[in-house]
């Protein structure tokens, strides 16, 4: 699959500072869109697209922290820059809450939000890579029959072939030949491996 | 007496959830920690270890509610603490306590793994709210 590039998103109502930021991260080379309203963005946003968020917190119609709902209900992972005028620590708290990835205070220096912006980025790569390496953990998973995924939970508890086979009422010798498809099927080069793929797709707390 | 064998055998069926969590407060010897022990005076089970080693113990207890990281440390800066308390605490509730209107200070302590930041003073109410929620 073809990477696309990683574009700011930029949503302020206030035109000064959608122009003052587009050209500051035009300046730095990044790749941006702006937006006048939270319904203009979710309107055209695509989850798939890599990127940031640069979101105001106090906008008329939909606020940045009702978007902020909106796209976690929508279920995006796009790391969220909270710019805002007036920002008190209760408001600024809930953003972090819900899973906002920075907060920063207006004024700021440029420096200072294309730090942040970088680091978003970052983040955002780290996030899409861990998704895509989960996804396939998964996919991988849905190949095996009931019998190996019972195998596959029991011998990741630490549990030796011959507890399993006890466990399953079943030979010892039918356990080694249904972890050996495990670990063919899960691409699993060791236990250790194997357990690392369980961590990584178990839910978390 | 018989009501207090009353007690101790409810608190046994529920599996002493009844007993009070530990709240452990973190923090130099302030006017800032002094205010934040007072505000917790209505819990039964406040301590203040000496240090921040011992404070990190006993976060990790089995008892533990809450841990209140009430003003700057002397050995260490707040965020590696909170850090290092997160990392070893995945599900333990974390407060910070900040000056009124320290916003950059909040974010930063939101991201080191607080489960919130309350300004002390004004918000010794919210405070409580959290800690309460935290202890039951």
């Amino acid at each position: 699959m073809k990477e696309m590039p990683q574009t700011v998103f930029v949503v302020d109502d206030d035109d000064a500072v959608r122009d003052s930021l587009r050209l500051l991260l035009k300046s730095a080379g990044i790749p941006c869109e702006v937006f006048g309203s939270a319904q203009e963005f979710l309107a055209v946003y695509d989850a798939a697209q890599p990127g940031c968020l640069v979101l105001d917190v106090r906008m008329p119609g939909m606020s940045g922290l009702e978007m902020q709902h909106e796209m976690n209900i929508r279920g995006a992972t796009i790391p969220v820059i909270f710019i805002t005028g007036h920002g008190d620590i209760p408001m600024a708290v809930e953003a972090m809450q819900h899973g906002a990835f920075d907060f920063l205070q207006k004024p700021f220096r440029d420096q200072e939000l294309l730090d942040r912006v970088q680091r978003a980025l970052t983040r955002d790569t780290e996030n899409r890579a861990r998704l895509r390496h989960t996804d396939r953990i998964r996919e991988r998973l849905a190949t095996l029959s009931p019998r190996e995924r019972e195998v596959l939970d029991l011998v990741t508890q630490g549990k030796a072939n011959k507890m399993v086979a006890g466990d399953l009422g079943v030979s010892q010798r039918t356990v080694e030949i249904h972890r050996a498809h495990v670990m063919q099927k899960m691409e699993a080069g060791s236990l250790a491996e194997l357990v690392r793929m369980m961590m990584a797709v178990a839910p978390r707390q | 007496m018989v009501g207090s064998d009353n007690n101790q055998v409810s608190a046994t069926i529920d599996g002493g959830s009844h007993r009070a969590r530990t709240i452990i407060v973190a923090g130099q010897s302030s006017q800032r920690t002094r205010e934040v022990l007072k505000t917790l005076r209505g819990f039964t089970n406040v301590i203040w270890p000496t240090s921040l080693e011992a404070a990190l113990e006993q976060s990790g207890a089995a008892d533990a509610g809450c841990l209140v990281i009430a003003d700057d440390l002397h050995e260490e800066p707040v965020d590696e603490f909170l850090q290092e308390a997160r990392g070893l605490h995945r599900n333990l509730p974390i407060f910070v306590i900040t000056d009124p209107d320290d916003v950059a200070e909040a974010v930063s302590a939101m991201r080191n793994g607080a489960t919130a930041v309350i300004e002390i003073p004004p918000s010794y109410a919210a405070l409580r709210e959290e800690v309460a929620r935290a202890v039951q």
